[in-house]
């Protein structure tokens, strides 16, 4: 690499670089020196040294491993779920999108709501009784579930995320669909293939590489979830819907163990790089 | 003395200079919506009118949102933040925010106003941090109507007596809720539950606000109190594994595996619950005196009266909400003088008839007996029934509540057993209050 | 096209359920809302939208929406800013894609709240506690890992050719980017920016602990409408201040849909 190009590229990391260092740079380094501190909110400023004390504590935690199942199977399935369905709704809708392209608006709108607000609102709408939803099934049916009892409550919000973000999921789908050279399906239509052979072996595999985008940034969403499960359940009966992004809050603020939901946050971001550096693998196949 | 003025004038113009937004006023950091709003609003305006009261020193209201404003005043705290020269603060979260704060000492009038009981919400290690302001405790709230059905109807009467032979293992009276033990409440809930009993009129007997939260805990925990219950005893020894709370848990987790209160309750808090009870499909329930209004507007024939007795007696959690000073303040001065005026009697009757619910002293309730009945049964139960558990305005005790939250709710949702939630409580609970 | 515009009614109706039930019970008054669950309005009122936009005197929602809007701007466009430079030379050099990229990339599964009292100490100290370009850096930084995801794969997809013969033409590398790079990633940028805008605009934690006065936002000045005594919801305002609040996402993602739809493309089709 030549003198310049280095230079060059120097100066075009420059503004990301400083600008992490300028916002994040101090609290990253506290926060690293409160992970290997015993703190709590009064010695912020003094912060004893233990060692190792806090990581320990916390990969001894059962809650901290719950918490983990729960974001890793909460994140895994919302994915797959919101991948599956915006992929068929992209798929299935497309020449309805073309022609009307205001079915879209309609479509995307639940993105538009705050998530913590979201959660407000599913506290009303699944209410047993001033919640429409249980209205109309005692109305119909007779009965209702309970939507939040310790039986339903996993299924209740990984539904509620799946109906939010399946927009997001299904606009990325949507272009890559309408990104497909329309002379390749012509081509298709002149050889009589039926649909599903030019999805299967004309569509699917260009939309492919979106799938991989799609499903790693609803992984990682629904990985983190916070706003709309706290807002809607909590915590959860006996911590049953700790998500991770919970037990650190709640590690942190409610419990004031600073240096526990530091380390418990360095733990998470070290897992998280290696899944990035593993699914750049996987991608890396694919490019190239 | 001239130099001095100008010296002043600098220091000031520099505070300007440096904070961006150095404040002529005093700032009360406060929860908006609710009387609780009106009412500090209602007073604030009577003292700013004050005649002698200096520009500088007025009071401007600040309000932040309720939920995670405790999470907010910790964060804002710790970091020393000068947004704010005054804060709300409450009995169980005195302990906590204490390091951040300054004890105030309050008007001369204070003890008549208020009383020792109620002061002493505001106290912590002896000391004096806040002004009180509101009282809360709880309610049995209950449905006369039906009460009355059942009392007047001898085959009623007989079905009741099997239900609660037949569950509890007794053949209990109906009786009015004024003279219920928590026995009493239990069979109630069953025999109103369409569960347990196909032709109740309403769905559920009653309604438990179980979400994993620290506020249902203090809704939960006159119930153990009642039977002699206590987190610790005068040693220190954590006491939950006791009878008492074995008893009062498996006497609501009854409640939860019967159907007598709506299976979503476990994510319910106040407002799903009064929500419920709200709709008519509950017969009665515990709850928080603030929901008084709100419930006897949807259900007319809504009765009160304090929560059921246990061996010990009746019993009901009390805490107090109030004012009190931060530490890194920038115009002390002028907020202790506002706090000081507030505990005067003066601002005490303003408050009360502004919509606010300040536990006040006989005497000074009786002045308003006209206007705030409600404050007469409210500072009648605190004073006679009213219980903070050992530990309860330690630093700790906010976590003491959510560790609570978190077991019982998992023992009532049926993640864990009884053992189980009481030996995790008790181990959280050591690591806490040691 | 008959079953599709059925599958579309569905799907419409079900993802939006909850928006419908918020529109609904936003003009139910507050008697109505705790006795009629149903979807049906019996007697329509405009009370609750009255109460949210005329109690100015006590809670400014003007004054939030601005706060908003000008945090989630700044939240928005900085991370295009600082994003785009640094994806060009990840996208065509490969320096930085082994540590740079996860780095920022993974910025994005920490709940970013832990860093709540270093901000805060930093904040006080610069002067942006409680202003509105203190909460929109923060929100920028939030907005990073998706900015510079989008941008990579946008530059990742332009054609090198292209690239390639303006550099021929021994255009300097600054130009290049900017007369060349930049417009062929417009549609990227317009969904990071719409994307980062709604995000920005959605985000409730670090406007709730980073201000108090001047810089509140419309995610938290909200919860101060329909909050009452003991914790309870008046579920009708709470109603409409969402739906007033969701407003300006929904009128920016509605005017730009076109566009995003258009942009994904480039993001997208290579990955």
């Amino acid at each position: 690499m030549s003198k310049k190009t280095r230079r060059e590229n120097a100066i075009l990391a420059s503004p990301m670089v400083l600008f992490l260092l300028a916002i994040l740079g101090f609290p990253t380094v506290l926060s690293i020196v409160y992970g290997f501190s015993e703190t709590s909110f009064e010695t912020l400023t003094r912060p004893e040294f233990s060692g190792l004390a806090n990581f320990a504590d916390v990969l001894s935690d059962p809650t901290f491993w719950q918490a983990a199942w729960f974001s890793l199977r909460f994140g895994l399935i919302t994915a797959l779920l919101q991948c599956a369905l915006g992929l068929a709704l992209a798929v299935y809708l497309a020449p309805l999108v073309e022609r009307h392209g205001w079915t879209v608006a309609v479509l995307i709108i639940p993105i538009m709501v705050a998530p913590a607000m979201m959660g407000l609102m599913y506290r009303l709408v699944l209410h047993e009784f001033a919640g429409p939803l249980p209205h109309y099934l005692y109305a119909w049916f007779g009965t209702a579930p309970s939507f939040l009892g310790p039986a339903h409550v996993f299924k209740t919000v990984v539904l509620a995320e799946t109906l939010q973000w399946t927009p997001f999921a299904f606009v990325l789908f949507l272009t890559a669909y309408q990104a497909i050279p329309s002379e390749l399906r012509e081509a298709a239509a002149v050889d009589s293939a039926r649909p599903w052979d030019v999805f299967r072996h004309i569509e699917w595999p260009l939309m492919r590489p979106t799938l991989y985008v799609a499903l790693f940034v609803r992984f990682i969403d629904g990985f983190r979830v916070f706003d709309n499960i706290y807002t809607l359940v909590g915590a959860g009966p006996g911590g049953s819907t700790t998500s991770m992004s919970i037990y650190i809050y709640e590690s942190f603020l409610r419990r004031g163990e600073i240096g526990k939901a530091m380390a418990a946050a360095i733990l998470l971001f070290l897992t998280a790089f290696l899944l990035l550096a593993f699914g750049q693998r996987l991608t890396k196949g694919r490019t190239e | 003395m001239k130099h001095l003025s100008i010296l002043r004038g600098g220091v000031a113009a520099l505070a300007i200079a440096a904070g961006g937004m150095a404040q002529a006023e005093v700032t009360v950091l406060g929860w908006p919506g609710g009387p609780e709003e009106a009412a500090l609003r209602a007073v604030t305006e009577v003292y700013n009118a004050k005649p002698d009261l200096a520009e500088e020193n007025k009071v401007e209201l600040l309000f932040t949102s309720r939920d995670g404003f405790f999470d907010k005043l910790q964060v804002d705290l710790a970091a020393g933040s000068t947004a704010f020269d005054v804060n709300l603060i409450a009995t169980y979260s005195i302990g906590r925010y204490a390091p951040f704060m300054e004890p105030v000492t309050l008007s001369d009038q204070a003890g008549a106003v208020f009383g020792d009981t109620v002061l002493k919400t505001m106290q912590f290690d002896g000391q004096q941090y806040g002004v009180p302001t509101d009282l809360s405790l709880h309610f049995l709230y209950f449905r006369q109507d039906l009460i009355d059905a059942l009392l007047a109807d001898d085959a009623a009467k007989a079905k009741y007596a099997a239900i609660a032979q037949e569950h509890l293992g007794k053949p209990l009276e109906p009786k009015a809720p004024a003279d219920w033990t928590w026995e009493d409440f239990v069979a109630n809930a069953l025999y109103f539950s369409q569960s347990v009993n196909p032709d109740s009129p309403t769905r559920y007997g009653t309604v438990i606000q179980a979400k994993n939260l620290l506020f249902n805990m203090m809704v939960f925990h006159s119930w153990p109190r009642s039977y002699g219950g206590n987190w610790m005893d005068d040693a220190g020894n954590i006491t939950v594994d006791s009878e008492a709370y074995r008893t009062a848990l498996s006497q609501a987790k009854l409640l939860f595996d019967l159907g007598a209160t709506p299976p979503d309750s476990t994510s319910y808090e106040y407002a799903e619950a009064n929500a419920a009870y709200a709709s008519g499909q509950v017969a009665a329930m515990v709850q928080w005196n603030a929901a008084a209004s709100e419930l006897t507007a949807a259900q007319a024939t809504t009765g009160t009266t304090a929560p059921p007795a246990g061996p010990d007696g009746k019993f009901t959690h009390i805490h107090g909400l109030g004012l009190g000073l931060n530490k890194a303040a920038e115009n002390k001065e002028g907020a202790i003088a506002f706090l000081q005026w507030l505990s005067t009697e003066e601002a005490a009757l303003a408050y009360a008839k502004a919509g606010g619910a300040p536990g006040l002293a006989a005497e000074t309730a009786a002045k308003l007996a006209a206007d705030r009945p409600d404050l007469v049964q409210v500072g009648e139960y605190a004073s006679t029934y009213g219980f903070v558990m050992n530990g309860g305005t330690s630093e700790k005790a906010l976590s003491v509540y959510e560790a609570q939250a978190k077991e019982f709710t998992g023992y009532w949702a049926g993640t864990q057993d009884l053992d189980t939630a009481l030996k995790n409580t008790t181990a959280a609970m050591t690591e806490l209050l040691k | 096209m008959a079953p599709r515009w059925m599958v579309f009614s569905i799907a419409a109706l079900v993802m939006n359920f909850p928006v419908i039930a918020t529109l609904v019970t936003a003009f139910k008054s507050p008697g109505e809302v705790s006795r009629n669950p149903s979807l049906w309005i019996e007697a329509p009122t405009l009370e609750n939208f009255v109460t949210v936009l005329t109690i100015s005197d006590r809670l400014n929602i003007y004054h939030y929406l601005w706060n908003s809007t000008v945090a989630a701007l700044i939240g928005a466009v900085l991370p295009m800013i600082v994003a785009f430079p640094l994806a060009w030379v990840i996208a065509r050099r490969g320096v930085g894609r082994a540590v740079l990229f996860p780095l920022v990339v993974n910025l994005r599964a920490l709940p970013l709240i832990i860093f709540a009292i270093p901000l805060y100490m930093m904040y006080s100290v610069a002067g942006l506690l409680d202003t509105r370009l203190g909460l929109g850096l923060i929100l920028a930084v939030v907005n990073l890992p998706l900015a510079l995801m989008l941008l990579v794969n946008a530059v990742a997809d332009i054609p090198t050719e292209i690239e390639e013969s303006a550099q021929i033409d021994g255009a300097p590398l600054g130009r290049l980017l900017w007369h060349v790079v930049l417009p062929l990633c417009r549609p990227a940028m317009v969904t990071t920016f719409v994307f980062g805008f709604i995000t920005a605009w959605n985000e409730f934690l670090f406007g709730l602990m980073l201000t108090t006065r001047e810089a509140v936002p419309m995610t938290v000045g909200a919860s101060f409408f329909f909050a009452t005594s003991g914790g309870g919801v008046q579920w009708g305002v709470a109603a409409a201040v969402m739906v007033v609040a969701a407003l300006p996402p929904l009128v920016l993602g509605l005017v730009m849909y076109r566009r995003i739809t258009g942009s994904m493309v480039a993001g997208a089709v290579k990955g």
